[in-house]
């Protein structure tokens, strides 16, 4: 089975009180900031690998992004991938159609029966691109892939709504999936597989490569203005030594009866 | 891989289980290794580990999430090294490492393994916090950055990040400043030591941090550092050399014992206990320095030093390394050996169980909790000892 795999790079924002937004409003500061592939596409990168495993078949993987973006490649190729794409095009400002726009051309180039995206971005995290993708392919999808099994022709996934309910499909390939965390139990990647993989090739593609320019990149969504959200009145901070914050905030949950 | 490939291949099978690893200093007992200790099970010990080994590469049982468990419960105390009495003892632990290794390879390693190991590759710390929240635990102390002083003062990661090993971090950072010693520290430039990244099995990660290491020191033009952690010392002193990184380290107990014998440090304040003391496996069995941080105890006026039963090199180990003070696969019993070292220590009746280690130093700290023994031993870094004796809050 051919799979494509999407992928994208993303700062690593565990700790929210690093992130500072930039003076355009547009961005966040980061330059104090370090990068990871996006969560959700460590579980896409482990299913595609687990298919190829089982099936056989080629894995592709794909992102879109400027030179620093080959990272996340080589952790795909270290992983399984056998070859890799990166569209030379920073796409940071734009919005999910016009990103949907260039991987689709992509795509296209290549032999795929399933096409595999993370649920979502940790940066964004609009959890569109999947599903533009698919309707610009004209292929079936399904989001938020929580269960995965394949065949020949058909996969059969399980999806997650609200509540923990579980929809059970089957769908025909090729199709387009879009897979969530906790789907399986991503390897880990070696520093010495990644630099193995630093001999496997890597092919950069332009817009023109797509035959598309910047002007055919029309953005659905401009993005206005990022600002941090305002400090809730309700939080209290409690500050102080381990044992005094502590020693506080027994005594707030037993004032407030829960213990 | 397969058995034939591994690098201990030939020499693996040589292991009969006589059980000796898991011995402390005579028969007292078997509870010596960590794991063993832990579980009570043979194969937690080196000799069983060091049997399922030889069957996963040889294709008689698969690899699975237990036996990964198993293997990355190995602490890397050297317990079994020390107390082996076969020829290929040299090698028992490395076969271990060799083993982790192949998993890390594999890419099938525990997941506390994982995020350690990736947080690291990401964070240079285990915990995965910003690597530019390094130095917040010298923030209001005065000490320098280093800019070519006498000594690079090396922190680590539990010392830059844990909330108690920064308590001990920035009294050492005091100590030392009282001493007039000439020293100064990277802050947030300061990277892991990779001592646990390689006895995790992850050898290119490690590669890759001591000649990162090796170079910023050598640029900074460093000859002389000394470490808060154990676990630093042991990879500037072994491994750095390896990587043209010649430095003259010290474990902070080697550098106080001096100052306090040529008079360079006061301590005549005194510090009024009964104090056991616990061997870091990466100072006593790994480097065979058992008597540095003693001495600097018993130079202090009010000390009363008293050993337990397993000292020096049959220590029993925290249950903290090969970075279990994170991954935590040993934790969560009464048999946890952490639990069992601060029984230990309350049975001398010692009032203060001094470390020289802050990956020891929470281990146990915690196990006096878990066991309820707080109102009876209070677990002490040694710098924090001598901090008091010379008058630093």
């Amino acid at each position: 089975m051919d799979i494509v795999a999407c992928i994208k790079r993303v700062p690593d924002t565990s700790e929210a009180d690093i992130i500072k937004i930039s003076p355009s409003q547009k961005d966040i500061e980061k330059d104090r900031l370090v990068f990871k592939i996006n969560d959700w596409d460590e579980y896409v990168l482990e299913a595609a690998v687990q298919l190829k495993e089982k099936l056989g078949g080629t894995l592709t993987a794909v992102t879109v992004g400027p030179k620093d973006w080959d990272e996340v490649l080589r952790r795909a190729l270290a992983m399984g991938a056998d070859s890799a794409i990166r569209v030379d095009q920073d796409v940071s400002a734009e919005d999910p159609y016009a990103v949907a726009i260039i991987l689709e051309k992509v795509i296209r180039k290549l032999s795929y029966a399933l096409v595999l995206f993370g649920a979502q971005s940790e940066d964004f995290g609009s959890g569109q691109l999947g599903a533009m993708v698919a309707e610009m392919l004209g292929i079936p999808h399904a989001t938020l892939v929580t269960g995965l099994e394949a065949e020949e022709k058909k996969v059969h996934v399980k999806r997650e709504l609200e509540a923990g309910t579980l929809q059970s499909y089957t769908i025909e390939l090729p199709a387009l999936l879009t897979i969530h965390t906790g789907i399986n139990q991503p390897r880990y990647i070696s520093l010495g597989g990644i630099r193995r993989a630093m001999q496997k090739e890597l092919q950069v593609m332009s817009l023109s490569d797509l035959d598309l320019s910047l002007e055919a990149l029309t953005p659905m969504v401009r993005l206005e203005k990022l600002e941090l959200p305002p400090k809730g009145k309700q939080a209290e901070l409690i500050t102080g030594a381990p044992e005094e914050a502590a020693g506080q905030l027994a005594k707030i949950l037993k004032d407030a009866g829960i213990f | 891989m397969t058995l034939t490939d591994f690098k201990y291949g030939d020499v693996i099978h040589r292991c009969f289980r006589c059980g000796y690893c898991k011995f402390p200093i005579n028969w007292m007992d078997v509870n010596n290794c960590p794991a063993y200790a832990r579980f009570r099970m043979e194969t937690y010990s080196c000799g069983g580990r060091l049997w399922l080994t030889r069957a996963w590469l040889d294709g008689e049982i698969e690899w699975s999430d237990h036996l990964a468990d198993i293997l990355y419960s190995c602490t890397a105390c050297k317990n079994c090294e020390v107390k082996c009495p076969l020829s290929f003892n040299i090698d028992i632990l490395n076969m271990m490492v060799a083993a982790k290794g192949e998993m890390v390879e594999r890419g099938e390693i525990p997941s506390a393994v994982k995020d350690f190991l990736e947080n690291i590759q990401r964070q240079g710390n285990p915990y995965g916090t910003s690597r530019t929240k390094r130095g917040d635990w010298m923030e209001g102390t005065g000490i320098e950055e280093y800019q070519g002083q006498e000594f690079l003062y090396y922190v680590g990661c539990v010392g830059s990040y844990d909330t108690r090993g920064q308590q001990t971090a920035r009294v050492l950072g005091k100590v030392l400043q009282k001493a007039g010693v000439s020293f100064g520290v990277l802050g947030n430039d300061e990277n892991c030591d990779g001592n646990e990244v390689k006895n995790l099995g992850e050898e290119t990660l490690f590669e890759m941090l001591a000649e990162e290491n090796v170079a910023q020191f050598r640029g900074l033009g460093v000859q002389k550092v000394v470490t808060l952690s154990p676990h630093s010392y042991n990879a500037i002193k072994n491994d750095y050399p390896g990587f043209n990184g010649d430095f003259d380290v010290l474990h902070y107990t080697q550098l106080l014992q001096g100052l306090i014998r040529n008079g360079g440090l006061d301590v005549s304040g005194g510090y009024n206990a009964t104090v056991t003391y616990h061997d870091p496996c990466f100072l006593g069995r790994w480097n065979e320095e058992y008597d540095a941080p003693r001495a600097v105890l018993r130079a202090i006026p009010g000390v009363r030093l008293i050993e337990m039963a397993r000292n020096r090199n049959g220590a029993l180990c925290c249950g903290g390394g090969g970075g279990n003070f994170y991954i935590d696969l040993l934790g969560g019993s009464e048999d946890s050996p952490a639990r069992r070292r601060v029984r230990e220590a309350c049975e001398t009746g010692a009032n203060i169980l001094a470390v020289a280690c802050p990956n020891c130093l929470t281990m146990l700290e915690d196990a006096v909790k878990a066991e309820g023994l707080e109102d009876k031993l209070a677990v002490k870094d040694i710098a924090e000892i001598v901090g008091e004796a010379c008058g630093i809050k």
